[in-house]
């Protein structure tokens, strides 16, 4: 019998639930400004996207008439719970452990496609033109950046021989991070290529481009309803950026000093890998990021499937 | 002063941070937009360390800014959009069209002034007016929307 008692509190304080929740939001401040400071601005304060947190609370949500009200209200409420669910899931080496009766890296796969669904259901239900434009072109992106995603998770499965984040953390422990591992560069990549897709940022936040789609699926929403969706995006920013560091980067020591070095981690993956990139960048059109992740991630992803087997 | 008081009071300052944009083109000539675009996109004067933001969908608005003399065609669209913004919500008027007409008062295809059909909050006259008249008009917007939220 597993002990269950430290699940609740895994999934609404530490590493889950607040702690995620305001880290999370620091992240997306410190994006914020970084992305000011590299195009010559001052750029808001660091707790902006707090402050925009409690502003949003403290409006009126409404609901258009031709909307269908109880999945438009109640897909921002799936999409940050399943997300609160997931920061639970993620290890912090050294730190934290989830219990196996959470799940596995399974489970985490599954949860985090929820957010993409979520915005699809969201926008379909607003019942806005933009909203379907987003729902359909949401649904493209996820489509081409699942299938690298889950080839990627596989070789590091394969090559540790486990589903578990924890045995995954451990066998890297001992044969040193899969980041120095040349077998895994192709899946290291391609995971590289993932994640800025699945945070939504430019040049890959086609389904939310404001200045084309006007937000696509979150045109319609106001309020706490769209703050529940900010929150949802910087937990999966947490969530996100914190499988990339158990998959391929988990060297840390025990104690405080690992959760500084992870934490230290997640800045540097969102600094490089969402801002600079971000601010570099156009945004692609929905055709050309459909070919490039069933080009590059994906042919890199099978590689290293391929080089894991053969090794 | 109770608990619930003081918490309702911190909150209020914080939310007072985060006001975000919303432009509403009721018929201008674009110049007063040009302005407008100019205040918020450049970054010697970015109001984005202010909090506030440019955003695309009425829903998410805080504070409108206003230009144009509202011409007849486009009067009715205009009210939808303003009923679509939730509240509370502050409204500015943005160069002399909203207040008098401007060039084109007395015209028979122009309903202004503004304040007839919408409530204005501020005024920025100008035509068009200065990006720093703008974000003073902004800045008391901001002032008038903590009594609001």
């Amino acid at each position: 019998m597993l002990d269950t008692t430290t699940i609740p509190l895994a999934v609404l304080m530490f590493p889950g639930g607040l702690f995620a929740l305001a880290f999370g939001l620091a992240l997306k401040g410190l994006d914020r400004r970084v992305a000011a400071r590299l195009q010559g601005r001052i750029g808001p304060p660091l707790a902006q996207p707090f402050f925009d947190l409690v502003k949003l609370a403290r409006k009126r949500t409404m609901v258009p008439d031709i909307a269908a009200e109880p999945v438009f209200l109640g897909a921002p409420l799936i999409g940050t719970v399943s997300m609160l669910l997931a920061a639970a899931l993620v290890p912090i080496p050294g730190v934290y452990a989830p219990n196996p009766m959470l799940g596995d890296l399974l489970v985490l796969l599954y949860l985090l496609a929820v957010p993409a669904v979520v915005l699809m259901i969201a926008g379909s239900a607003s019942g806005s033109p933009f909203g379907a434009i987003g729902f359909s072109r949401e649904m493209a992106l996820m489509l081409a950046y699942e299938g690298p995603l889950v080839l990627v998770v596989a070789a590091v499965a394969l090559r540790t021989g486990s589903f578990s984040l924890s045995d995954i953390i451990a066998y890297q422990q001992t044969h040193g991070a899969f980041l120095f591992d040349p077998v895994m560069w192709p899946a290291l990549l391609a995971f590289l290529a993932f994640y800025p897709a699945n945070l939504g940022i430019v040049p890959f936040d086609i389904p939310e481009a404001e200045t084309e789609v006007l937000e696509g699926p979150l045109l319609e929403y106001s309020g706490p309803a769209l703050g529940l969706f900010k929150m949802m995006s910087a937990l999966k920013a947490v969530v996100v950026l914190g499988l990339g560091v158990a998959l391929f980067f988990p060297s840390a020591p025990d104690g405080a000093a690992g959760l500084l070095v992870h934490l230290a981690k997640l800045v540097v993956m969102m600094l490089v890998g969402v801002t600079l990139l971000r601010v570099s960048m156009g945004r692609m059109r929905i055709d050309q990021a459909f070919s490039f992740f069933l080009r590059w991630p994906l042919a890199l992803s099978l590689l290293s499937l391929a080089i894991v087997a053969a090794a | 002063m109770t608990l619930l008081q003081t918490l309702t009071d911190s909150a209020r300052n914080l939310a007072v941070r985060s006001p975000w944009i919303y432009r509403i083109n009721a018929g201008s000539c674009n110049g007063c937009d040009v302005e407008c675009a100019t205040t918020a996109l450049i970054p010697r004067y970015d109001v984005e360390r202010l909090g506030c933001q440019y955003c695309g969908s009425p829903r998410h608005a805080d504070i409108v800014l206003i230009t144009g003399p509202l011409t007849a065609h486009i009067k009715d669209d205009v009210l939808r959009v303003f009923a679509e913004i939730p509240d509370p919500k502050v409204t500015v008027a943005v160069g002399v069209c909203p207040i008098s007409g401007g060039i084109f008062r007395e015209s028979y295809a122009v309903h202004a002034q503004v304040d007839q059909y919408l409530p204005v909050d501020v005024n920025v006259p100008g035509c068009p007016p200065r990006p720093q008249a703008i974000i003073e008009g902004v800045a008391q917007a901001i002032a008038i929307w903590r009594q609001r939220i």
